[in-house]
């Protein structure tokens, strides 16, 4: 990678990653992390899990990933090791049920103290652990069993709190510089696409963000600049009054002088406050986007009936904010018209992706996309740092051009209604009300928009890493939660979707699946979870749709690297339900959403296969031991055309193409 | 009595468990072929300690490949063991060399530990508290899907179904099932470590006859 030459920093071999146990601690002190050629490797991961047998296996995973692995089964004795060495760590990895302490305190006293970026783990993947996780204020929640792949993403992490903090305290003329630095933090030989993605990508962002901070006349730039302030450490007791400060001026009346005032707290400046409330509002889009999609398709006509709506949600309205957090691309649309009816400057944004105009299949959904961006962007003046947050996720989605259009109208989808929750604009009503319109012209289309999207993603069968990468990148820059928590409030909201009736979850379910999809690059698996959560019949329905959320949630971070994985992890998720019986897998998987998943996705057709053997005999584990030695991609070839009509018939003449001899070939060394 | 020792036997069969042999040198290769029983074959036949013959010992570490083939695709049609556990075989290389059966142990360890304490819970009269049985059951499902036991997972899936429920008798006989899949999950893993191993002693006595 020619960046690589860019990197001035000299580095320190970090390529030797050691275990130390807690007794050892000789490479912290050493380990001075400098950014260098082979980051991530080197990164210093502490990890606290009381049982061994886990602890051990993400120890040797972390060896694999060449970062610096410190084990700690008791959370107390990681406490005092973090306090001891204060500098020593980039990234902790918890267990949340530990035996002395919870991992939630843990996690808050990081934060405090710290500010380390922490990411949980747990065998539970309820929503409500993993809500919990985040309203502790998790980096990312991870499932147990915990694979490889998603180790090697943590480091994006450490990256996106550092760019956080740096793009909080400097501004426009700072900026520049610390932005280098990022390029060369991403400039990584372990990710190379990413790298290409999000350092090109880091480009239009400087220059959006700067170009922004001066259109908008940003209120950054009144502060005295350069000099870095103190963090300001948001505690618990920091944030309750926040929040009461919030609901008293209701959510969307929240301005962060008020907020400020109501607050009066000494040494809290105003900046502090926007920045904070910024995530605040992300962070009730996703749990808000568990609300009924459904529900949302009023009969909205115009600006001043959503201004109405707007209006009268008061503090909180969670469904609304969710309804306008919910729909991403097919608004856009409307966002679009919009857009033509404003200056040309702000389509600027826009013509930085000629090439994602252009090449893209779907060509109107994703110039609605793109406009989609523009408009967000341009409607964003009273909060700064939501702009800079904005331009950090349309970073990766330009380099996803490659094939990922679909990746950029779900990309959108989800930041920007979030800045457009924040905005108590007209704008952003209008933007809400488009929304709704949208998602109603959406709904005869559904179909054939998600048989779109899919198709979009299949332009991707072959190109293995960049998908993965892109999706790393793609996350980083999305939110700074990740896209776990993406996971799971689509996840969520697909539980509601069984509560609604049939008729509201077809669309929700197409659009939760899209987002999924998008969200994982394997469409295949979203398709179990709103087929699991559609069924209310089933008894244990949300228990399957927990489970296969969990998976998803797994998968979420899975790459192509091994495109061996891809009918191990659809095996695992799919045997969740199995001890619920097979027969409702077998209705499940009926479902025409998940049909269409399955005829246009090429690229993953074929794991959905193994999935739907899964759901009707054990027998298929077999075949999983076969595709994981075989060339997965004969399989494709073969079936290509296979559809999900029926999926008993799929699973068992598939399972008899395969030779006896392969059971052996499988374990040949 | 002087007939046996003059003779040496034809066949010697080493009751011990295989010991790991060095190869063999030329000498006593030579040595031991004076008084080989397959010298009829017309052939050097190379005898290890036990007095077989190699070729046969190579024999059985193709044989004991096959078993341990048999048994892991085995594990893995019946769904007792998932694509975790490949992982977690492909976690195991030269700096660490018996990974596998390094961590199945400790998960062993720490599994009857746990079944242990939620035999003893639910047996309790005063049975109550269902989160403390909870957590027990996290960690045993944590550990459980980490090793790659998928069945083992999904029993406790359903266990802790019916402790959400406060079903106790659904968690009884859940721990009943959990109890058996866990054994038999044991049995079945000790018998691949030992075939395993086998592997590597047949691998090593194998040695010479390579070269």
């Amino acid at each position: 990678m020619a960046t690589m030459h860019r990197v001035v920093q000299s580095s320190v071999s970090t390529s030797d990653a050691t275990t130390t146990s807690y007794d050892g601690l000789t490479s912290c002190k050493a380990a001075d992390i400098v950014i260098s050629d082979q980051f991530p490797a080197g990164l210093r991961v502490l990890v606290v899990d009381d049982d061994i047998t886990c602890l051990k296996i993400l120890e040797q995973m972390l060896h694999r990933c060449r970062y610096h692995v410190t084990t700690c089964p008791q959370a107390k004795v990681a406490l005092n090791l973090l306090r001891e060495r204060k500098g020593c760590f980039d990234v902790i990895l918890s267990d949340v049920y530990m035996p002395d302490m919870d991992g939630y305190k843990l996690l808050e006293h990081v934060g405090l103290e710290m500010d380390l970026p922490v990411i949980m783990m747990s065998a539970d993947g309820s929503t409500r652990a993993v809500m919990k996780g985040i309203r502790h204020g998790a980096c990312d929640y991870l499932i147990k069993p915990i694979r490889e792949e998603e180790l090697k993403n943590i480091w994006q992490h450490v990256v996106r709190k550092k760019w956080n903090e740096n793009k909080e305290l400097e501004h426009s003329g700072s900026l520049d510089d610390t932005d280098q630095h990022k390029q060369r933090h991403d400039d990584a030989e372990y990710a190379s696409s990413v790298n290409d993605a999000t350092e090109t990508s880091l480009k239009p962002l400087k220059k959006r963000s700067n170009s922004k901070e001066e259109d908008d006349g940003e209120i950054d730039n009144d502060d005295p600049s350069t000099s870095k302030k103190p963090r300001v450490v948001w505690s618990v007791e920091l944030h309750q009054q926040f929040v009461s400060a919030v609901n008293q001026l209701g959510i969307d009346k929240a301005v962060p002088k008020r907020i400020l005032e109501l607050m009066n707290v000494p040494g809290l400046t105003r900046e502090n406050v926007a920045s904070h409330l910024q995530k605040f509002r992300l962070y009730l889009k996703r749990i808000s986007g568990v609300a009924q999609q459904g529900g949302i398709a009023n009969p909205l006509c115009g600006p001043v009936e959503a201004n109405v709506k707007i209006g009268s949600l008061g503090s909180f309205n969670i469904q609304a904010l969710a309804a306008s957090g919910q729909i991403p691309p097919q608004t856009l649309a409307a966002v679009h018209a919009e857009l033509l009816g404003r200056s040309a400057g702000n389509l600027v944004v826009a013509t930085d992706q000629p090439a994602l105009l252009q090449a893209t299949p779907q060509g109107p959904k994703c110039i609605q996309v793109d406009q989609g961006v523009a408009f967000v962007q341009h409607s964003v003046k009273s909060e700064s740092s939501s702009s800079k947050h904005f331009s950090q996720s349309f970073a990766p989605v330009e380099d996803v051009a490659s094939g990922f259009r679909s990746w950029p109208s779900n990309n959108i989808g989800t930041a920007g209604p979030s800045n457009s929750g924040g905005l108590s604009s007209q704008n952003g009503n209008m933007l809400i009300d488009l929304l709704q319109q949208q998602q109603q012209l959406q709904k005869p289309q559904q179909r054939s928009t998600v048989s779109e999207l899919r198709r979009s993603i299949n332009v991707q069968p072959s190109c293995h890493v960049v998908p993965s990468q892109s999706s790393a990148s793609f996350r980083a820059g999305n939110s700074p939660v990740s896209v776990t928590q993406n996971g799971s409030y689509s996840r969520t909201a697909v539980i509601d979707y069984s509560l609604l009736s049939s008729q509201s979850n077809c669309p929700s379910l197409n659009i939760g699946q899209v987002s999924d999809v998008n969200l994982q690059t394997t469409g295949v698996l979203s398709g179990y979870i709103p087929p699991a959560s559609v069924s209310p019949s089933v008894s244990s329905c949300s228990v399957n749709a927990d489970n296969c959320a969990s998976q998803q949630v797994q998968t979420s971070s899975m790459t192509f690297k091994a495109s061996r994985h891809l009918p191990g992890f659809v095996h695992s998720t799919s045997n969740i339900p199995d001890p619920y019986g097979s027969t409702k897998s077998g209705d499940l998987l009926n479902q025409e959403p998940f049909n269409n998943l399955g005829y246009i996705n090429k690229g993953t057709c074929l794991p959905a296969k193994f999935a739907v053997d899964e759901f009707q005999s054990h027998l298929s584990s077999s075949s999983h031991g076969k595709v994981f030695s075989e060339n997965i991609g004969t399989r494709v070839k073969q079936e290509p055309s296979m559809e999900f009509g029926d999926n008993a018939k799929v699973g068992i003449p598939m399972l008899q193409q395969f030779p006896p001899n392969d059971l052996m070939s499988v374990f040949t060394e | 009595m002087s007939k046996v020792k003059q003779q040496k036997p034809l066949c010697v069969w080493n009751p011990k468990p295989l010991k790991r042999v060095k190869p063999t040198n030329k000498k006593r290769l030579r040595e031991r072929e004076k008084t080989n029983p397959f010298s009829f074959l017309g052939q050097l036949i190379p005898l290890a300690k036990t007095g077989l013959p190699l070729w046969m010992l190579g024999l059985a570490a193709d044989r004991l490949r096959a078993d341990m083939n048999r048994l892991l695709s085995f594990l893995f049609h019946q769904g007792i063991l998932d694509e975790q556990f490949l992982q977690l075989q492909q976690l195991q290389d030269e700096t660490s060399p018996n990974f596998v059966s390094e961590v199945v142990n400790i998960y062993f360890h720490e599994s009857e530990k746990l079944l242990r304490n939620l035999r003893s819970l639910l047996m309790d009269r005063e049975f109550s508290d269902y989160n403390k049985m909870g957590i027990h059951l996290n960690q045993f499902m944590g550990s459980s899907s980490s090793i790659g036991a998928k069945r083992i997972r999904n029993v406790c899936l359903a266990f802790r179904a019916a402790s959400d429920q406060n079903n106790r008798a659904g968690c009884l006989s859940a721990l009943e099932v959990l109890e058996h899949e866990y054994c038999f999950l044991k049995n079945k893993l000790h018998e691949l470590f030992q075939i395993q191993q086998q592997r590597v002693l047949a691998a090593g006595v194998r040695y010479p006859m390579q070269h």
